[in-house]
């Protein structure tokens, strides 16, 4: 992971940024703006109308006044109509009128044609930001595969039978089951799904239940395994039983019977093997009165400690009972994640260099990609000689020295069967050479 | 390059295309509510530059009109310019779950690599829902969004249309694939779609099924000219359907008959949508899946004795996926334990038994019992008293 990741983000952040910021702007001028204009023409409309309505009731009445009806005129942009009392009956404007909504009218086209452009011209921002993304990231991937795997039926139902497994590890046993209803999964693979899954569902259920700081399940099922846990020098069951202790203990003076007895229940088995960490345990009384929060025993129930014990009761619950910590599904997905920005950059490369087809007649991966330890289950012996990978054709060779080559380097630099190793003085004959297995 | 810059690009390009779409709607609204505004005030300005002076009444009822339609404009403008602000705040939110690929720089130790695992879990589940909509089963993707709470990363809104445009096409109706086809007029010619011709030719076919030969014709009349130009082969194979019973046995046109023509029509749709999003056409899922197995995969995956339990490649259903992918490679050995797991190097020196087994010098302790015996966890072999050499791996 570097800075390169973050500043792609950013640029296409920065170019979304500043469309939003203009469509909030155009949205506040729309409301404004086209709101305002809006506004005047109904309120001429409203003027117009009492303006006929004041002649009729004028002439009806005919009491003919000063003619002038000022009063309703004055609105805004001072505009003042004058409106003409002549007794004839189609009311017609006066050129004043006439003036005012023409100015009006004028003003309204060119706000609403504003509007239009003001939005057209967002176009550009808008096709940027896709312009960046397309610059930043990328959009190919599938270069990267030589042969597609996950082409026949088969293999896919295999890959929903890893999602199914996946989820009901995590107790989301709903998703599994809709995803085998849906994908028409086999009662044979379905029923696999639960069987090999069950286990670890258990035991994350506990060790969720850890992190919640609730221990009596953990405590049970530690007890069940006892002898074989203790086999195993596995530090888990103590572990557990003094955070239980601890916990007791926090709870003040009132449970330091509670606390006494649970020591003298608990401990007796690990007498041996912990002897001094108990003794240190049972020194905690001392502190009793004054609050275990104010003592050296404060961090026994810190953050970090509960974390700790599930990690350690997660990896040795699985280690006992020979299934895997980690779902498959999602150290493969991790690992191809790793992977494939190297693929697509040693690809980049190669066809800069106008090399054909990175996979060309070789069935391993172009390059090594670089996993994390723990993700590294099996051992490779690479020959430091042809930097090749041994197999069972050319498999490792340990010579006499005790240094390992593999058997086509070890061909090479033999001269008849005299052989030199290529890593100390030692003359030695290529035939007492042995085949070794890691 | 990194796993953002090589994995991320339809997450946010998805979006980008769809405020792409919202954009070019809401110009298209925006001119046409601006138009019917110049309309009504063009008609107030004939009004006005009459010989006499216009009516009064009359100039009151047009210039009514133009308020009207002002209101509707400025209702219309606003609610198409929150659309477009809507789609840049799921494109905000998906820019902020990326950046959180790299936790705060304060955070140290656990705080980062749980947060560092936080995110992973939530890109795999985003990853996974995508396939799974790919794969069509959209039920175990709403139910999986639901739970994990994913949904706002995800681009499953493009899905949900495509679900039900399958589902009438699995009905065998094209009723709303059709109007897909129409919504997205301008960019499917872009990218040289036939997806509507195939379309209409399915609908031809149904009408000869029904022997409403008559009406097959007109409806060729109607829609196939367009595509003289492209499809003129494809036409006239379709057309000669007119020509045999429905129950033919002519190769080709059994093909057409072929009720499982349907099938294709969804398959053909999903790439359809794909390549109008430029999504690619395998899912990012499927590939790191892939070169995910490859970078795991070892020889000793496919060994009888050498299988490791927490290895994914050596489980049954993963090492069959794998069987045709690559291997890793590598240059530098790297050597670990079977027996503890542990890396062998200079704190666990690599030991030989005197079969050519290697283990770590902590395993050596763990196998050798009181008496001096050695048994091998590989071959079971039992050794009184073995040579135990060591071997010096560069």
């Amino acid at each position: 992971m570097d800075n390169n990741e973050v500043w792609a983000c950013a640029s296409v952040e920065k170019d979304l940024d500043r469309v939003v910021t203009k469509l909030e702007q155009l949205h506040e001028n729309a409301s404004a703006e086209i709101g305002d204009i809006a506004s005047l023409m109904s309120e001429l409309v409203k003027v117009l109308g009492k303006a006929e309505q004041t002649v009729t009731t004028l002439n009806s009445s005919t009491q003919v006044g000063s003619g002038s009806v000022d009063d309703p005129m004055d609105i805004e942009h001072g505009m003042h109509m004058q409106v003409e009392t002549e007794p004839a009956a189609p009311q017609r404007l006066t050129d004043r009128q006439m003036e005012i909504i023409r100015e009006a009218i004028l003003k309204c086209n060119e706000r609403v044609q504003k509007l239009s452009t003001e939005h057209r011209d967002l176009h550009g921002s808008i096709s940027k930001i896709g312009k960046v993304i397309d610059r930043n990231f990328t959009a190919d991937f599938t270069s990267t595969m030589r042969v597609d795997a996950l082409l026949d039926d088969e293999n896919l139902m295999l890959l929903n039978k890893a999602i199914a497994k996946h989820y009901c590890r995590q107790g989301m046993d709903e998703v599994a089951r809709t995803l085998i209803k849906e994908c028409k999964m086999t009662e044979e693979h379905a029923q696999d799904v639960f069987d090999s899954e069950r286990e670890f569902a258990d035991i994350y259920g506990i060790w969720v239940k850890i992190q919640k700081r609730e221990l009596d399940d953990a405590l049970r099922w530690t007890m069940r395994f006892s002898q074989q846990l203790l086999d195993r020098h596995s530090l888990i069951e103590f572990r557990l039983h003094r955070m239980r202790f601890m916990q007791l203990v926090s709870y003040g003076l009132e449970s330091q019977h509670e606390a006494i007895v649970y020591a003298r229940t608990h401990f007796k088995k690990f007498a041996v093997r912990y002897e001094h960490e108990i003794a240190n345990l049972m020194a905690s009384f001392i502190y009793l009165p004054g609050g275990l929060e104010n003592s050296p025993y404060k961090h026994f129930l810190a953050q970090e400690m509960w974390t700790e014990l599930s990690f350690i009761f997660l990896k040795d619950a699985c280690q006992l009972l020979g299934i895997s910590k980690n779902s498959a599904l999602s150290v493969v997905v991790n690992a191809g994640c790793t992977a494939l920005p190297a693929l697509l950059n040693i690809k980049q490369v190669m066809q800069s260099r106008q090399v054909l087809g990175m996979w060309n007649g070789c069935d391993e991966l172009p390059i090594e990609i670089d996993l994390q330890p723990e993700f590294r289950f099996h051992s490779i012996f690479a020959c430091p000689i042809l930097r090749q990978q041994t197999s069972e054709d050319n498999p490792p060779k340990k010579l006499t020295c005790g240094h390992v080559i593999s058997n086509d380097a070890l061909h090479k630099l033999s001269n008849g069967h005299v052989l030199k190793c290529p890593y100390c003085p030692v003359e030695q004959n290529a035939e007492e050479a042995v085949r070794i297995y890691f | 390059m990194s796993e953002i810059k090589a994995l991320e690009h339809a997450t946010l390009k998805v979006p980008y295309e769809i405020l792409n779409k919202r954009f070019r709607s809401a110009q298209k609204i925006i001119d046409r509510e601006v138009d019917q505004v110049m309309n009504v005030s063009r008609q107030v300005e004939k009004a006005l530059n009459g010989d006499e002076a216009p009516i009064m009444s009359d100039v009151t009822k047009l210039m009514g009109n133009v308020a009207q339609k002002l209101q509707v404009l400025k209702r219309k403008a606003e609610e198409s310019i929150n659309d477009e602000l809507s789609v840049t705040q799921i494109c905000k939110r998906k820019i902020e779950h990326l950046k959180g690929i790299m936790p705060p720089n304060n955070s140290t130790g656990d705080l980062w690599q749980g947060s560092v695992d936080q995110w992973k879990r939530i890109r795999l589940d985003r990853l996974v829902i995508e396939h799974l909509l790919r794969m069509g089963y959209y039920e175990t993707a709403e139910e999986l969004a639901g739970r994990s709470d994913v949904r706002h990363l995800t681009n499953m809104d493009i899905f949900q249309t495509s679900r039900e445009v399958e589902v009438d096409l699995a009905n065998h109706s094209t009723t709303k694939c059709v109007l897909w086809c129409i919504d997205n007029k301008s960019k499917l010619r872009k990218i040289n779609s036939t997806i509507e011709f195939s379309l209409r030719v399915q609908e031809f076919i149904e009408l000869v099924r029904q022997n409403q030969r008559f009406e097959a014709v007109k409806h060729s009349r109607r829609y196939f000219p367009a595509y003289e130009k492209t499809q003129l082969n494809e036409i006239c194979h379709v057309m000669s359907l007119l020509a045999y019973p429905v129950d033919t046995e002519m190769e080709h046109c059994k093909k057409y008959m072929d009720p499982r023509r349907w099938d294709r029509l969804v398959l053909d749709f999903r790439q359809e949508n794909y390549r109008l999003f430029q999504l690619s056409s395998t899912s990012v899922f499927s590939a790191a899946v892939q070169a995910g197995l490859s970078a795991l995969k070892t020889p000793h995956c496919y060994t009888q004795t050498c299988r490791n339990l927490n290895c994914p490649v050596c489980q049954e259903d993963l090492n069959r996926i794998a069987l045709k992918l690559p291997y890793s490679h590598c240059v530098q050995s790297r050597l670990i334990c079977r027996v503890t797991g542990l890396p062998l190097n200079e704190n666990n020196h690599p030991m030989m038994l005197p079969n050519g087994q290697i283990f770590g010098q902590m395993a050596i302790q763990d196998i050798t019992k009181d008496d001096g015996t050695v048994t091998c966890p590989v071959t079971n072999t039992k050794f009184t008293k073995p040579k135990i050499e060591k071997v010096f791996v560069m």
